[in-house]
């Protein structure tokens, strides 16, 4: 009975609407022809209406997730326990992953973000601004504890390490930068409207729902199967809210320490890490003006930062045709307008066809909004390019900037804070009991600064 | 055992620099909040079909995210003719006016045939089997009263930030709408 | 010492090194990318549907049926046209919107009558009244346009779409109450035409959809479709059912789909004109009903049969075809939706023997 009521009450919100939207070419809703008289006292069923999940499950989400963030920085910095992280991380693979199917989901946040700034008719979830919100601001403070045990794509590529080897540094360097330009991409294209990419090539959400197209099944089967052996692939080289974590963590308050106590630099913690976060202890030279050779290049970097970022700019605005054909209605005038167009074949209906049809029933409000369309993206690539241009720069300042360290430590940025480091300490085993602390090995010397080659300048 | 060394000054540089980058993330953070306090909103939406723009090209079984696609046909009765001749459940030149698997449009058999009363039949779509792909509609809409149109069913969708079948729609017919109202039906006056 | 531990240990030549690596790694993804979206309007938009409905081979006509030939045309005035006939002096009386133009056999406007409602149902009497029916009710006009009589609504849920007028009576069709009424000239009730009734052998009309069309024949019978029954019935003007013909068939001899044939019109021989929606053709039938030629084919209105039928605007009707024969027997085709008039006359020397 209540359900009926309900129902009934549905429908009347529905015909409401209904009358809303369709009411623009027809003044109220349709007067239609009746079905016939049934003489067998037949009813017309109701259409059946079911719900989609409830607002409450939305928020229960939610709360499961601050709760996760939450006992994830209790695991990494208390209880510095890798098995509790793993569990953890285990939970957020079947809750998140394979029982809400990747949606919601942390890295394809920060576009609903974008597009609600900048489309005041999208009304942006609750759900989706907590998730692009919470684990950022958790990682300002306590680092990427997200990445270690609350998101379930990096907890499924963690699960699959079996055996990593180390990226050559030139290579980790290089293909960091791609999720700031996938970061960026996918916020210009979103604020645009034009496309939610990140969402569209994550390769992991078709495999938690084991469904999805072929080319991304195989991706995500292909990002599985390099992540045995090169830890966390997408996260490390892909994951623009990874990068956003990323600028997050470099200033958090706490950090991932291998050592619980202080460093004796034994080097056992050296290979620990499977992502290549360690960083070992580098001296300063004792006199500044060894460096002379580096602070010129960095001079010149900095200098040359402006040019990068104006080139970027061009190239984006140079590159916006393209990026419009993202964008259905861009893509669909231009194949309106096309020249060559070859005329369809009558009787087959293609989605090409059907499309052109209506374009073809309203081609000015068509093109205009294709214009309309293309003028924002336009705008949106030359901030896009920009961006570009500043992460490249950035990325090659960041190169030629020496900094001493005196411990083994991870880099904030790159460490996933997964704990896998912590039981390589000598220190930490002694915490542990593991070992008595007579076994301890003792302190080495810092390395000595190494010089830059003044072999090859000529300059 | 080894000694510990020695401490370093209780703030360095750093230590300063990272608080106020810190203390400016939040800021920041908290702007957007505020810019997005008035869009954000509880009452989240999502993608329905409008079925006066649907042109039935059958991307709606084949683009959706999931295996069976969350699109479904739809049945308002009150729209029905009741035919006997259902061009929504037969194929266009049928054997005979019987539930025959050769004489059904439907791939997947998702239409049931009651008899009620000479010589009205009802139809009903079994949601289970129904792969959305707009055949029957077409049948429906083209020589019927387009009692069957397509409608995204709210308990099977996912909900994707961008609707993977909306994104190629050639009618244009996805479109957001309010959580509370989840659908588009067709509805009659009379 | 690993080289990741220190990456600040760099010479030029391994920066520039470095860097073309990077750049050029990053050059192949743009490229990728930019390759991506150029090949994004690819051949999953020019497949065909793999659900299509396939009407096949019976969206094309057989040449040799067609017997007719499209002389002349015209564009109504007004939107939204429904019906079409000719009066007693020879006009062509239109109603489209809420109007009713009348128009000489080129098209041009003579005169027009307002209404306050769209009309669905056309009938001219010979001595030069105009009976318009609106959803619910009928309006008598003289030749002049003056309206002269609004009748009473009928009972029931009327959804008046036929009208034929004969010396002395009116026949209404009204497809709400599935049912032709029969009215003096006044406007009084007479008789009801067509209802179920097993001891009269008649079965009833079916009409999922509002078309139900009436004729007066020249035998003095009256045509009405049936079109859930895909057939065209007769009945004496007292409701004795005489005879049907017809057959349910996508095939050019038959009425396709689940309600046809919509309309009808009567050659000045007695062979009857059928129109269809769905497969949008006109086809004629000799005095026995057998299917005789075919006036228009699919291939004539393609925007008509492309429309869909149920997705109707207020009265129900978004794609179907009207006629009309005037005193020389030319059919005067109308496409509700295109809104265009295709004047048909038989090809010459290829008029097939009644
Ligand atoms: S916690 Fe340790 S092992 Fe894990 S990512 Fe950070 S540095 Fe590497
Ligand atoms: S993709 Fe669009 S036009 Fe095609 S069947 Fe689905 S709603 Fe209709
Ligand atoms: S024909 Fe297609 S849309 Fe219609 S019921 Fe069958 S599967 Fe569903
Ligand atoms: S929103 Fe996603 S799940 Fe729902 S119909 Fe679209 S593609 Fe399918």
């Amino acid at each position: 009975m209540m359900n009926q009521v309900k129902r009934r009450k549905e429908l009347r919100g529905a015909a409401w609407l209904w009358a809303l939207g369709w009411g623009l070419g027809r003044s109220v809703a349709e007067q239609r022809f009746p079905p016939p008289d049934f003489e067998s006292g037949y009813q017309l069923p109701l259409t059946q209406t079911p719900a989609p999940r409830s607002l409450l499950l939305q928020y229960v989400d939610v709360g499961i997730l601050a709760v996760a963030l939450a006992l994830a920085c209790y695991l990494v910095y208390r209880r510095r326990s890798r098995t509790g992280v793993l569990a953890l991380s285990l939970f957020s693979l079947v809750y998140f992953g394979f029982y809400r199917e990747g949606c919601i989901c942390a890295i394809g946040a920060p576009q609903n973000v974008a597009l609600a700034l900048f489309d005041s008719t999208y009304a942006l979830p609750l759900t989706a601004a907590a998730f692009f919100l919470l684990p950022l601001a958790v990682a300002l403070f306590a680092g990427r504890t997200f990445c270690a045990a609350v998101c379930p794509q990096g907890a499924l590529q963690d699960l699959v390490l079996l055996r990593p080897v180390k990226v050559p540094a030139w290579l980790e360097q290089g293909l960091s930068v791609i999720p700031f330009i996938f970061l960026g991409a996918g916020l210009a294209l979103a604020a645009t409207g034009s496309a939610f990419v990140i969402c569209r090539y994550d390769p992991f959400v078709p495999l938690f729902r084991l469904s999805g197209s072929f080319m991304l099944l195989l991706a995500g089967g292909l990002f599985l199967l390099l992540g045995m052996f090169v830890g966390r692939p997408y996260c490390r080289f892909l994951c623009p809210y990874g990068a956003l974590l990323r600028l997050a963590s470099i200033v958090s308050k706490w950090r991932v320490r291998i050592t619980p106590d202080y460093c004796t630099r034994c080097q056992l913690c050296e290979t620990s890490c499977p992502f290549g976060a360690i960083r070992t202890p580098v001296a300063l030279p004792a006199n500044p003006l060894a460096l002379a050779p580096e602070r010129k290049r960095l001079g010149w970097l900095v200098l040359l930062l402006p040019a990068l970022v104006a080139a970027g700019a061009l190239l984006g605005s140079r590159l916006t045709p393209v990026a419009a054909k993202l964008h259905p209605t861009v893509a669909l005038a231009e194949s309106y307008l096309d020249p060559h167009r070859a005329p369809t074949p009558p009787g087959v209906q293609t989605p090409e066809s059907l499309a052109l049809g209506r374009a073809e029933q309203n081609p000015t409000e068509l093109i205009a909004s294709a214009l309309d369309v293309r003028r924002r993206l336009g705008t949106a690539m030359v901030w896009f390019g920009g961006w570009v241009g500043l992460v490249i720069g950035v990325k090659l300042i960041r190169l030629s900037i020496r900094s001493g360290r005196t411990d083994f430590e991870p880099d904030r940025a790159a460490c996933f804070a997964c704990a896998r480091c912590y039981l390589h300490c000598p220190n930490e085993r002694v915490r542990l009991g593991l070992m008595p602390a007579s076994e301890l090995p003792a302190i080495q010397p810092l390395p000595a600064p190494t010089l830059p080659q003044t072999g090859s300048h000529t300059t | 055992m080894n000694p510990p060394p020695q401490k370093t000054s209780p703030l360095s540089r750093r230590q300063f620099f990272r608080a106020g980058a810190r203390v400016a993330g939040m800021t920041g953070m908290g702007l957007l909040c505020g810019i997005l306090a008035p869009r954000a909103s509880a009452r989240t939406t999502v993608w329905q079909i409008d079925p006066a723009k649907c042109l039935r090209c059958g991307r709606c079984a084949t683009e959706c995210v999931l295996t069976q696609s969350a699109v479904k046909c739809f049945h308002t009765h009150a729209f029905c003719g009741y035919c006997q001749l259902c061009t929504g459940y037969f194929v266009p030149e049928p054997n005979g006016l019987n539930t025959a698997a050769e004489n059904q449009l439907c791939p997947t058999a998702a239409i049931r045939r009651t008899y009620i009363e000479d010589p009205y039949y009802e139809y009903a779509i079994d949601e289970t089997l129904c792969i959305g792909c707009a055949k029957c509609v077409e049948g429906c809409n083209r020589f019927g009263n387009g009692s069957l149109y397509l409608q995204v069913s709210q308990d099977h969708c996912l909900n994707c930030n961008e609707c993977a079948i909306g994104r190629v729609c050639p009618g244009d017919a996805f479109r957001r709408i309010p959580i509370d109202h989840p659908y588009l039906l067709k509805t009659t006056s009379h | 010492m690993s080289e990741l531990s220190q990456p600040t240990r760099v010479t030029r030549r391994r920066f520039l090194w470095q860097g073309i690596a990077g750049a050029s790694v990053l050059g192949v993804m743009g490229g990728l990318a930019v390759r991506a979206v150029r090949s994004r309007q690819g051949a999953e938009d020019r497949a065909p549907n793999p659900f299509a409905y396939e009407m096949g081979h019976f969206e094309q006509t057989d040449a040799s049926l067609i017997a007719y030939e499209r002389v002349a045309g015209f564009r109504c005035p007004r939107p939204d046209p429904r019906r079409l006939t000719f009066d007693a002096r020879g006009r062509l009386c239109l109603a489209a919107g809420n109007y009713v133009s009348l128009l000489d056999t080129a098209g041009a406007t003579l005169s027009e009558i307002a209404l306050p409602g769209p009309a669905r149902a056309l009938a001219a009497a010979s001595d030069g009244t105009l009976y318009v029916g609106l959803r619910q009710q009928i309006l008598a006009f003289d030749a002049q346009g003056q309206r002269r009589a609004t009748w009473d609504p009928p009972p029931g849920k009327p959804w008046l779409t036929g009208l034929a007028v004969s010396e002395t009576d009116l026949f209404a069709a009204d497809a709400g109450n599935r049912v032709i009424h029969r009215y003096d000239r006044s406007g009084k009730p007479l008789g009801r035409i067509g209802e179920r009734n097993a001891d009269r052998n008649v079965a009833g009309f079916v009409l999922p959809s509002p078309f139900l069309d009436v004729e007066l024949h020249p035998d003095g019978l009256l045509r009405v479709n049936n079109p859930g029954r895909h057939r065209v019935e007769a009945y004496t003007v007292d409701g004795h059912f005489e005879l049907a013909w017809g057959k349910a068939t996508a095939a050019i001899e038959g009425f396709c789909g689940c309600c046809n044939p919509i309309n009808l019109a009567v050659l000045p021989d007695g062979r009857c004109v059928t129109c269809e929606k769905g497969l949008p053709r006109v086809k004629v039938y000799d005095l026995h009903g057998e299917f005789e030629s075919v006036v228009a084919g699919v291939e004539a209105f393609p925007e008509n049969a492309k429309a869909g039928a149920g997705d109707g605007m207020t009265d129900g009707v978004k794609a179907g075809l009207d006629a009309a024969v005037d005193a020389t027997g030319r059919i005067y085709v109308l496409d509700m939706v295109t809104g265009d008039v295709h004047v048909m006359a038989n090809k010459p020397g290829q008029a097939l023997a009644g």
